[in-house]
């Protein structure tokens, strides 16, 4: 089973010294933080605050590259947790035929964001998500951290 | 009007010769090493094109390794890179793209900085061009101190 997900906040974790993006469905009933490195947190972050850049930026240029072939992004799935290590896919169309093409979730997801894609998560890796490691991270979060960048 | 081409190789990355700066160059030389290209890029560009460099394969794909496996997956094949133009400091680089069923005129042209046209070139063998007004519009001043390095010990080595 899959379960639709927003992009609904970037932090900082000062433990790992890397960014989390934050997901969750709906109705706000599932989470999932996703650890990723800051080229990528600042490729979603661009994304999430409507910020262009002068100069295409490496995943501007991925979406560019899909449009001028004319190959459309149907979605991205986070599909699977191993040793701490998240796996997505990317779900494409293109001259009839659908692809998928295996990626790490922070480039999927700055993708999905560019090309207004649906994000998913499979319902096992929601699962196996382990409740420590929330627990961690979520102690230490502010209110404000939160709202910060709430879409 | 087509311009004249001129081929280059990546000879390295290095970190700038500004203290503290947060750029890195990438020298890039013609086959007679009469002509030296260096481009300053970000942090992350640059580590993408070490690792394509040194052939790093890392665990999970990086940004530019999911473009190759994208376009490799849709049968786009990368023709050729081409750093195009410079203005206010700024270099600008096409990246060619061909569909398998697609003759050389149907060529896909696609604007992108020279940072990720190269990180993606090293990574689908694809020929790095650069056009000789670029060569003409590059100052001595800009080019001399990236030689000197080139020939020096500390060229090569990691940041």
């Amino acid at each position: 089973m899959l379960t639709q997900m927003h992009i609904r906040g970037l932090m900082f974790d000062p433990y790992t010294n890397a960014y989390i993006v934050i997901l969750r469905d709906e109705s706000n009933t599932e989470m999932l933080p996703i650890w990723v490195g800051k080229p990528e947190a600042s490729a979603i972050s661009f994304a999430m605050e409507g910020i262009t850049t002068p100069r295409p930026m490496t995943h501007d240029l991925m979406k560019v590259i899909l449009d001028t072939a004319e190959a459309k992004v149907i979605s991205v799935v986070v599909t699977d947790l191993k040793d701490n290590t998240y796996y997505a896919k990317i779900h494409l169309s293109y001259e009839d035929s659908e692809y998928s093409i295996d990626a790490r979730p922070s480039d999927a997801i700055a993708l999905a964001m560019r090309s207004k894609a649906p994000v998913f998560v499979n319902d096992n890796v929601i699962r196996k998500n382990n409740s420590e490691d929330m627990d961690r991270w979520l102690e230490n979060l502010k209110p404000e951290d939160f709202g910060k960048y709430d879409a | 009007m087509e311009s004249t081409l001129v081929k280059l190789t990546v000879q390295g990355v290095m970190p700038d010769a500004i203290p503290n700066s947060e750029s890195q160059v990438v020298i890039l030389q013609d086959e007679s090493k009469t002509n030296t290209l260096p481009i300053w890029v970000g942090v992350a560009e640059g580590t993408a094109i070490r690792l394509a460099l040194e052939s790093v394969v890392p665990p999970r794909p990086l940004s530019h390794d999911l473009i190759r496996n994208l376009t490799e997956q849709l049968g786009l094949k990368i023709s050729k890179v081409v750093v195009t133009d410079v203005k206010n400091n700024t270099y600008y680089a096409s990246i060619y793209l061909r569909s398998k069923e697609s003759d050389t005129q149907s060529e896909l042209t696609v604007d992108a900085r020279p940072s990720d046209a190269i990180a993606l070139a090293l990574r689908t063998s694809s020929p790095i061009y650069v056009t000789q007004e670029v060569l003409d519009h590059l100052a001595p001043e800009n080019v001399d101190p990236w030689l000197k390095m080139l020939g020096s010990k500390e060229f090569g080595g990691t940041v």
